[in-house]
């Protein structure tokens, strides 16, 4: 024990006291009733943050009951279903398999040639012009309005330089300018902190796409060599899609799944 | 000097606290309340501020945290190896290093979180962008959680490490565990070090302290080590040799001669030879513990042969340095912790060498050159060759001779009470001393009240003496009343003697009621006092005749003096009255009796006013005119109140209708 336990030291020689263990057992049973007083009496942010914390308990101490009262009784076992067996009366029905399997891939070769690829957000909610732009005023006496300023998150490539400022008409500033992306792969479920290449298409037109506006269900070009991704023929992938699933201006940041 | 007290680190949060602490502080002291029709760039400072709050809060308490804890380069290398082989210098370095990317990462997020705010246009997309950056923040400081729960561990243990001042003067004590190092230690200092039969029972350092010289020493006792390659020692043990590579100490080394620690000196000599370059530049003592069990002489020949290189090597650990041994039994002691036999001459032994060699080592330091260049021991020359011995006279030297036998010779009352059964048993007699007439009275009990009388009131050394004194002044007091004692009869007087007593006692009562007067009324009149006055000299008549000698009119003074006296006849008293002849003005003295004045009594006029407007002196005004001036001034609006106080009330005459 070292020189400076003072405690353990006169505990060790002298015990502890008569009433120790008593007290101590008391005051514990004491705290439950204090701790409900106080989450009863406490007001504000300070309140709520008790009841969710309480509620937290709550919920894990339920799961963890529920998780005990499944008793261990036994039940039938159903026997083993393999995946494609069929009862003996469904045996002979093959063409109406087929011929789903026929529809599917017509389905698909339309969508195709419609464009339409299945994505995580298949529909956005449309971003108005005076929402995306901010009207900047320019001239001597501030009455040209032909200037427009990007208010949401942009992407520029990395040898962009700009026009000369007299004929510039869409201004992005370099404040919401974002070259990274938090991109999660949907079957790993990890997320990677990876360069964007560019901007592919916005969902709110085609004028967006070219500016290189980020908005929700954005699809972008992530670098994802980091991955180590490899085609079956053999080629390293070193660049693939991703959505964009939030409001880039609203988080600071650009977070996006990927489309594989 | 730098104090090596860890105990003055802030106490480490853990990472959910932490972040607690910091949020509540930011939503407590920045304002709370906005709306979303505020001005736009109202609204982006709001939120700004409380971004920028948070991440100044965080910086703060990060950096005390990183400054607090000590950097293991910047210490006194004894602390740095300690400190290294109880936390590993690399996860702690490691920790701390956490904490300061932390601190950086943070700021990061501050910065680019308020770039972002500035193109904030909407109360919503700042509020999201604030709770975005203040999120951030937290889980930062949540990766840092298991750092800062380590090093919350490290500062609980740091503060209860002893205080051991590297620099000062030190003993170390070393050898196998449970040779009697602990006990020791007890014996020369107050630290209450644990001693219990097994071994390693002190696991750390612990410290005491002890005086020699009037210089405090510092007394170190360490873990037992054994002997063991240096790779493979343990935590404990590696507490010992830390303490004894870094710290200027001198050496006990402990030997258990007995063997009942249970290693023998064979093996005990293998752990000195394989330790001993550690002792170098160290004085080193050897000693001999447990001699009760065993004593040194009693010991087998190969253990004596051990023992005698074991010395040898100690006589070298310390060559021209000032800390040599004065003799070859300098180096080896024995003693018993048990019997105290030798505790003390080991301390001293140790005290004395380690002396020696700091003092030796100061003065070959560079400052000491400088202090010396300074001194200069002046002695008188001799101016010739008649020797001059110090002159004691015979009698001093004779008296103190006789001084150290009667010391010795004399019997102390601490003797006496040792001898007759110690301190519970004897009770010394105090009355032993006394000096009274006859002997026999020493051991008497005095009593407290004799015959209703307190007997300590009439215990005095020259109470005899007292009562022929008084017995002395009582006679000469009878005597003289006697003479003064003459009764007053009314037989034995002649008519004209019974008269003349008559008037007499009549003048006694009046002087005295003329005093008591006087008492009563002296401060509402102004008096000539008595010690100016005693012949009762100062009349009107006489101040008349003196103002007319002087060419002044003197009857306005006359008249003043008579306006501020009483009135006449009454008061008089009879006797007084024609005495007098009349105008006399007040003095002492001439009273009348108490018992009339009893009444409060008007001033009546002993002559005619004067007119309202008639300007008298001492007023302070021009002429008649200026006083009827200020008389209306002043007094005629009282005088118009007084006489129509019926106007204005309510009162009025009903005009009475004649039917």
């Amino acid at each position: 024990m070292p020189q400076g336990d003072y405690i353990e030291l006169h505990r060790k020689r002298h015990g502890y006291r008569h009433d120790f263990f008593e007290k101590k057992r008391k005051k514990e049973a004491r705290q439950v009733h204090e701790r409900s007083a106080k989450a009863q009496k406490a007001l504000g942010i300070k309140g709520k943050m008790i009841a969710k914390k309480n509620y937290a308990e709550k919920a894990l101490m339920k799961k963890t009951l529920a998780m005990h009262e499944e008793s261990s009784s036994r039940r039938k076992v159903d026997d083993e279903v393999q995946d494609g067996a069929i009862p003996a009366y469904l045996m002979d029905r093959e063409n109406t398999t087929r011929a789903k399997v026929l529809s599917n891939t017509i389905k698909q070769k339309r969508k195709e040639k419609a464009g339409k690829w299945e994505v995580p957000i298949p529909k956005v909610r449309p971003v108005a012009e005076d929402e995306m732009f901010k009207v900047i005023r320019s001239g001597k006496r501030k009455t040209k309005q032909w200037k427009r300023m990007v208010t949401k998150c942009t992407f520029v490539g990395p040898g962009f330089t700009r026009k000369p400022p007299k004929y510039e008409r869409f201004i992005r500033p370099s404040g919401l300018r974002f070259t990274k992306a938090h991109v999660t792969h949907p079957e790993l479920k990890c997320t990677f902190n990876l360069d964007i290449i560019g901007v592919k298409k916005n969902p709110n037109g085609p004028m967006y796409t070219s500016l290189g506006v980020m908005t929700k269900g954005t699809i972008i070009e992530v670098n994802v060599s980091e991955l180590g991704l490899v085609t079956p023929a053999g080629k390293v992938v070193w660049g693939k899609y991703a959505q964009v699933t939030n409001n880039p201006e609203n988080d600071g940041c650009v977070n996006a799944v990927l489309l594989v | 000097m730098v104090q090596y007290n860890f105990k003055k680190i802030t106490v480490v949060p853990n990472g959910k606290d932490f972040v607690d602490i910091i949020l509540s502080r930011t939503q407590r002291q920045t304002p709370t309340v906005v709306h979303k029709g505020y001005a736009i760039s109202r609204l982006r400072q709001f939120y700004m501020r409380k971004v920028k709050y948070t991440q100044q809060n965080f910086h703060e308490k990060l950096s005390t945290i990183i400054e607090e804890f000590p950097r293991l380069d910047e210490i006194h290398p004894f602390y740095g190896d300690l400190l290294h082989v109880l936390y590993n210098k690399d996860h702690y370095k490691l920790a701390l290093g956490q904490i300061n990317t932390a601190r950086n990462l943070i700021s990061k997020i501050a910065k680019d979180y308020v770039k972002l705010l500035k193109y904030g246009d909407s109360l919503y997309r700042c509020k999201s962008l604030k709770v975005a950056a203040l999120g951030r923040m937290c889980t930062v400081i949540k990766r840092i959680g298991p750092s800062l729960a380590y090093l919350e561990q490290i500062r609980q243990h740091m503060a209860r490490l002893p205080s051991i001042d590297p620099n000062t003067r030190t003993i170390l004590i070393c050898g196998y565990p449970n040779v009697g190092k602990s006990s020791f230690m007890n014996k020369i200092t107050r630290a209450d070090v644990d001693v219990q039969p097994y071994a390693f029972t002190t696991k750390s350092l612990f410290v005491g302290h002890t005086d020699y010289k009037y210089l405090r020493y510092q007394v170190i006792d360490t873990p037992g080590i054994l002997d063991r390659p240096f790779e493979d020692r343990n935590i404990i043990e590696m507490c010992s040799i830390t303490a004894l590579a870094h710290l200027r100490a001198a050496v006990l080394f402990f030997l258990d001669i007995s063997g009942s620690c249970g290693y023998s000196i064979a093996q005990q000599a293998a752990l000195f030879h394989s330790i001993k370059s550690l002792f170098m530049n160290k004085p080193l003592i050897i000693v001999c513990n447990k001699t009760d069990l065993q004593p040194l002489d009693g010991i087998s020949e190969e253990d004596r042969k051990l023992v005698i290189e074991m010395k040898a090597e100690a006589m070298k650990t310390v060559i021209g340095q000032g800390g040599e041994p004065e003799n070859e039994e300098g180096v080896l002691l024995t003693m018993s912790t048990l019997t105290e036999d030798g505790v003390i001459a080991v301390k001293n032994a140790a005290c004395e060498r380690l002396l020696n060699q700091r003092v030796e080592l100061k003065k070959k330091s560079k400052k000491m050159n400088d202090c010396r260049n300074r001194f200069h021991v002046a002695l008188p020359k001799p101016r010739d060759q008649k020797e001059r011995p110090p002159c004691i006279p015979q009698a001093v030297l004779e008296a103190k001779a006789k001084q150290a036998e009667e010391e010795k010779k004399r019997k102390t009352e601490k003797d006496l009470e040792e001898e007759n059964g110690g301190a519970g048993v004897y009770s010394a007699s105090l009355k032993k001393n006394y000096i009274l007439a006859s002997d026999e009275w020493k051991e008497d009990v005095l009593p407290e009240i004799l015959d209703g009388h307190n007997v300590y009131d009439f215990i005095d050394p020259d109470i005899l003496l007292r009562l022929e004194e008084l017995e002395r002044e009582e006679g000469l007091r009878q005597a003289e009343e006697e003479a003064d004692d003459f009764e007053m009869d009314g037989e034995e007087l002649s008519p004209e003697e019974q008269e003349a007593l008559a008037e007499i006692r009549k003048k006694k009562n009046l002087l005295i009621q003329q005093h008591r007067m006087k008492k009563s009324t002296a401060e509402s009149r102004p008096v000539v006092p008595r010690k100016f006055d005693t012949d009762r000299k100062f009349t009107t008549k006489r101040m008349g005749r003196q103002l007319s000698t002087l060419g002044l009119d003197p009857s306005l003074a006359i008249n003043r003096a008579r306006s501020k006296s009483r009135g006449r006849k009454r008061e008089r008293s009879v006797e007084r009255g024609e005495a007098d002849g009349g105008d006399t003005m007040d003095i002492d003295g001439n009273q009348a009796s108490k018992k009339l004045r009893l009444r409060s009594m008007s001033r009546s006029r002993s002559r005619s006013r004067p007119p309202i407007t008639e300007v008298l002196p001492g007023e302070g005004l021009k002429d008649s005119a200026q006083k009827s001036y200020s008389y209306i001034e002043t007094k005629a609006p009282v005088l118009w109140e007084t006489f129509h106080w019926k106007d204005g009330q309510a009162l009025r005459h009903v005009q009475e209708i004649k039917l």
